[in-house]
């Protein structure tokens, strides 16, 4: 790479950018005004915000107002019950009615009144009501009266008493609508004015029996809060809000760059003229990578400088919150360098694939709805920097950001490398894809093109190919994912093992195995050969068996270790367990033939035919292999499987390009399965009858048994000497295939005439 | 100079899927020579010249620049090279010096050099008076001339123009014609696509009339109107089209009985 080219690029690009006036708002006008506006507005609102009154139908409730703790005061409840006074009773504002007589003129029962009322407020004419049974304040009397006879009363009577308790007065009933927000609102107030009464006739009764009312709470409990003296509430807030910011700024500062000086390019006809200069594409890519970089780290410094700003004047009255600490700049902007790079890589290669900027502004839509969950995921409650959370990215540099604003750096620390490793390899990622974005020709010069259902289909059928293309693979395994989807979902949860195992073959063979046939017959010449169906080399099928034996352990320890960085909620594992139970009474062979052989039939057509077979197409292996396991992966149940599944399915897509063929994959994953299986009936018990067991594996609780060092040393072994048989494996006509694929879809051919012209040429 | 064997390139789109856009084009330019490729549109000028320029990667065929492939050795042929065509726009948010300047040293010149270059080149286009207006102010013709000028400022012996006179007034164009026939008298080795006979005619030492990714008459002016019998080379491109459309065209059912 000629670091000369990409300073000049990077020059020009600078130069470019700071005489665009959109890009100078973006970057430099809307950070400095925008949080400073926004304060202002705050306060604005917060001035003309008040809160309106609610109204309220009160049943049977006149009485009230005259017991001894009223309830009613002049037409509504009294202003004592609230903590804001008159000003809270203002809020409610109550229409007093003795009953709601129906139309046929008798006197109501409790239950048509109550109708009568919710009627009234689904008909929003009242937002909330109250229903007081008939004689209600009577009872609530004659009740503090019982207890004022029994104080009176000897020792012996009122223990004789207390025996029979007194009738329980019939309870007044709220009506309201979750649907209506006026109607929560109303409920939530009413609840706590009886609320609050309640309270205050319990006392009555109390002091009416002798009692002290501290009796109800014989001491109160103090706290201490120590985030109240010290800087951390405010470093609280503050990690909670600056990481998120960051994020978004970071982003937005790439994007709108990015989307200028790719896509802007292209429809300027400005990109052509440096294609052809003598700078490399991949010089292109760095130099205008490190230009979308230094505007996304430029974006977020000053959006953060300016809510700092804004957020020490807002909050400068708060005791222990004010502005957010000085130390969070150097995080912030050390933070800031890997993020930039990873979005700034990211937007490159989104926005070359635009043909103008109009459609490049339509792909931050997908980048948000991607990228927000990842950063709003480390603020949920609970969640903290651990090593299962610092592998995820995005998650992990927000968590790591926010552990640091937190003043916990010896966590932080502890996490740093990984974050780094993670952060850094995406970045590399990213990077990656840009260059090739810009090394394709049906990226770069992508035209417009109308589009049609009915010519898209025709194209289809027109120009099938043996094998699919990367983006009918793509399609495939996005099918695959709803049809599971929606037939999870859409089907009671099974009841007994021949349930399950209905559902788990009819799954199997309607949304894994039956796209995937479908696309293959339709779309591709050649079924059998995308299909991978044929028989490999005979020694690949007890290869496959005896490395899935030999693999199992580590599988097995790679589960473990998996469910201990991200550990299984309580609800799943009661979930699991209950299937265990229901797999120890089920027939071995049923359950064999449902988790195991349909399975690894299913899922290799799908995953290892299909999929792997149009991932291949784009002329690297390894990269289909790991798509391909991706999908598998994500095709599973939930976080945890998922993984597990994506490194089995890296090793059983690496069988299939080996082998050629998908029964080595088939027998590899049977076997794999099966050991699963059988590993949950390997309880405590079964030790005790076959003592030699222990010197294999010994019982671990709840987890099924741990392997022993024998087992790991001697299985990885094996493994080792297969896989070392598999590389070596001869694989002329894999790489041929491989070739045949890659040709056959991106058309780049070694001329026949080529050797003619070099001669002439006097080139080799 | 210019030597392209069995030059093949395929693309798909919706409506026609697999299609040739270029189909085993052969031809061979020679320093101090002006090489017509005319052509309709969609005839694959453009995208033969793409190639020639490495902005583009050959399905099939060879082709070699200078001394150099365009596959095997992309960044050499483009220093080799000067391209320039109706796509090949100017930036808008820089000036006619800068623009130029910026090429010039992606093509390795020292400052120094590219200083005096730079000079006499803007004095030999009279770009003085645009030296420092902006892409976005400048007419059509100012465009045009900073664009030649950022195609030869690092003097390449091979200059590809691909339609360079599309969309310019008569006075432009005329312009920029001299210039290339300027180039070609030094000695450079030019390869020159339109669609405009005249063009051809006045300036092109040999043509190609290309038509469906195929050469269909290669010679130069005077060769092929005396093989053709036809003054006119506009006739004898309309000819040419029209008995290569008739011969691909699906034989009527009448024709058959």
């Amino acid at each position: 790479m000629n670091l000369t080219n990409v300073r000049l690029i990077l020059a020009r690009e600078l130069r470019d950018q700071l005489r665009d006036r959109r890009t100078l708002f973006m970057i430099f006008v809307l950070p400095v005004l925008l949080y400073p506006l926004l304060g202002v507005a705050y306060f604005q609102m917060v001035q003309f915000q008040t809160q309106k009154p609610m109204n309220v139908l009160v049943i049977g409730g006149g009485e009230l107002a005259s017991s001894p703790t009223p309830l009613i005061e002049n037409d509504g409840f009294s202003p004592r019950l609230f903590a804001d006074g008159e000003l809270g009773a203002e809020l409610l504002k109550l229409d007093l009615v003795a009953d709601l007589s129906p139309s046929h003129g008798a006197t109501p029962t409790l239950q048509e009144q109550q109708a009568e009322a919710s009627r009234l407020v689904q008909l929003k004419t009242y937002d909330a009501a109250v229903v007081f049974p008939p004689d209600f304040a009577k009872q609530v009397e004659a009740y503090r009266r019982a207890i004022l006879d029994d104080a009176g009363a000897s020792g012996s009577r009122r223990a004789k008493r207390a025996e029979t308790p007194i009738a329980e007065i019939p309870r007044p009933k709220i009506i309201y609508t979750t649907a209506n927000e006026r109607s929560q609102i109303a409920f939530a107030r009413l609840n706590m004015v009886l609320d609050h009464w309640t309270e205050e006739v319990g006392k009555k009764n109390l002091i009416a029996g002798g009692i002290s009312t501290q009796a109800v709470h014989p001491f109160e409990v103090d706290s201490s809060d120590l985030a109240e003296k010290t800087s951390l509430r405010g470093a609280n807030l503050w990690s909670r809000i600056l990481p998120i910011l960051l994020l978004l700024w970071a982003m937005t500062g790439a994007f709108y760059p990015a989307v200028d000086l790719c896509a802007g390019e292209k429809e300027r006809g400005t990109l052509e003229t440096l294609l052809s200069s003598p700078a490399e594409r991949s010089e292109i890519v760095v130099g205008k990578l490190l230009t979308v970089m230094v505007f996304s780290m430029l974006t977020a410094a000053l959006n953060l400088i300016s809510v700092g700003t804004t957020g020490t004047l807002i909050f400068h009255h708060l005791e222990g919150v004010g502005g957010p600490p000085l130390l969070s700049i150097v995080w912030l902007a050390a933070a800031s360098i890997p993020v930039s790079a990873l979005f700034s890589a990211l937007c490159i290669a989104l926005a070359s694939f635009a043909r103008s900027t109009r459609e490049g502004q339509y792909y931050l839509m997908p980048l948000l709805m991607i990228s927000l969950p990842l950063a709003m995921m480390p603020m949920s409650p609970g969640v903290e920097l651990n090593l299962g959370n610092s592998l995820i990215p995005i998650s992990g540099i927000v968590l790591l950001l926010k552990t640091l604003l937190e003043g916990s750096y010896l966590q932080a620390l502890q996490y740093l490398p990984v974050v780094l490793a993670v952060t850094l390899a995406a970045c590399w990622l990213a990077v990656r894809w840009a260059v090739e974005q810009f090394n394709s020709e049906s990226v770069l010069f992508r035209e417009g093109e109308r589009f049609s259902v009915g010519m898209w289909v025709r194209q289809l059928m027109r120009d099938r190919r043996a094998t699919p293309s990367a983006a009918q693979a793509t399609v495939c395994g996005i099918v695959i994912l709803m049809v599971s989807f929606i037939f999870r979902s859409s089907i009671a949860a099974p009841d007994g093992f021949n349930g399950f195992a209905r559902v788990t073959v009819t799954l199997q063979l309607m949304s894994i195995a039956l796209p995937a046939l479908l696309m293959a017959s339709i779309l591709t010449s050649s079924p059998r050969r995308t299909l991978l169906l044929r028989l490999p080399h005979w020694p690949m099928i007890p290869a496959a068996a005896v490395l899935a034996v030999g693999l199992h352990p580590f599988i097995m320890a790679a589960t473990a270790g998996i469910e201990r960085l991200y550990p299984i909620s309580s609800e799943m594992k009661h979930l699991l367990d209950g299937m265990e139970s229901m797999f120890a009474s089920a027939n071995a062979w049923y359950l064999i033939l449902a988790l195991a052989v349909v399975p690894a039939i299913c899922e290799e057509i799908a995953f290892r035919g299909f999929i792997l077979s149009g991932f291949r197409g784009m002329g690297n292996n390894w990269r289909a292999i790991v798509l391909s396991a991706v999908f598998f992966g994500v095709t599973h149940g939930f976080l945890q499987q998922s993984i597990n599944a994506c490194l089995l399915g890296i090793v059983l897509g690496y069988l299939a390009v080996q082998s050629s063929s998908l029964l080595p994959g088939i027998v590899f994953h049977l076997l794999h399965n099966t050991l699963t299986v059988a590993s949950t009936w390997i309880t405590p018990a079964v030790f005790d009858r076959y003592p030699s067991l222990g010197m294999l594996m010994r019982p671990v609780d709840g987890n099924g048994p741990a392997f022993l060092w024998p087992v790991y040393f001697f299985g990885g072994l094996i493994s080792l000497l297969v896989l070392y048989w598999l590389v070596r494996f001869p694989q002329a006509g894999n790489a041929r295939e491989a070739r045949g694929n890659a040709l056959e879809q991106t058309a780049i051919a070694p001329s026949p005439a080529a050797v003619e012209c070099y001669v002439s040429c006097g080139l080799d | 100079m210019i030597h392209v064997q069995g030059l093949t390139k395929h693309y798909a789109d919706l409506r026609r899927g697999r299609f040739v856009a270029l189909d085993g084009l052969s031809l061979h330019a020679l320093p101090g020579q002006v090489y017509g490729l005319l052509g309709p549109n969609g005839a694959g000028k453009t995208t033969a010249l793409r190639i020639l320029s490495t902005v583009l990667k050959p399905s099939e065929g060879t082709a070699v620049v200078n001394g150099y492939d365009v596959v095997r050795q992309p960044s050499d042929v483009r220093r080799q090279i000067g391209f320039m065509s109706a796509n090949t726009a100017i930036y808008d948010r820089m000036t006619a010096w800068e623009m130029v300047e910026y090429f010039g040293r992606l093509h390795g010149i020292q400052p120094g050099d590219l200083k005096q270059r730079m000079e006499a080149l803007f004095q030999r286009l009279k770009m003085n008076d645009i030296r420092d207006v902006l892409g976005a102010k400048m007419s059509t013709g100012m465009r045009q001339k900073v664009s030649i000028a950022r195609t030869i400022v690092h003097d390449p012996p091979v200059l590809i123009f691909d339609e360079a006179t599309a969309g310019l007034d008569v006075l432009v164009a005329r312009a920029l014609l001299n210039t290339v026939a300027e180039l070609r008298d030094q000695g450079k080795c030019i390869i020159f696509s339109t669609h405009i006979m005249r063009e051809a005619e006045k300036l092109c030492d040999r043509v190609a009339i290309m038509h469906r990714g195929q050469i269909l008459a290669e010679g130069t002016v005077d060769e092929l109107r005396a093989h053709y019998e036809e003054n006119d080379l506009e006739e004898i491109f309309f000819q040419l089209i029209s008995h290569h459309d008739d011969l691909l065209a699906p034989v009527a059912v009448q024709d058959l009985v």
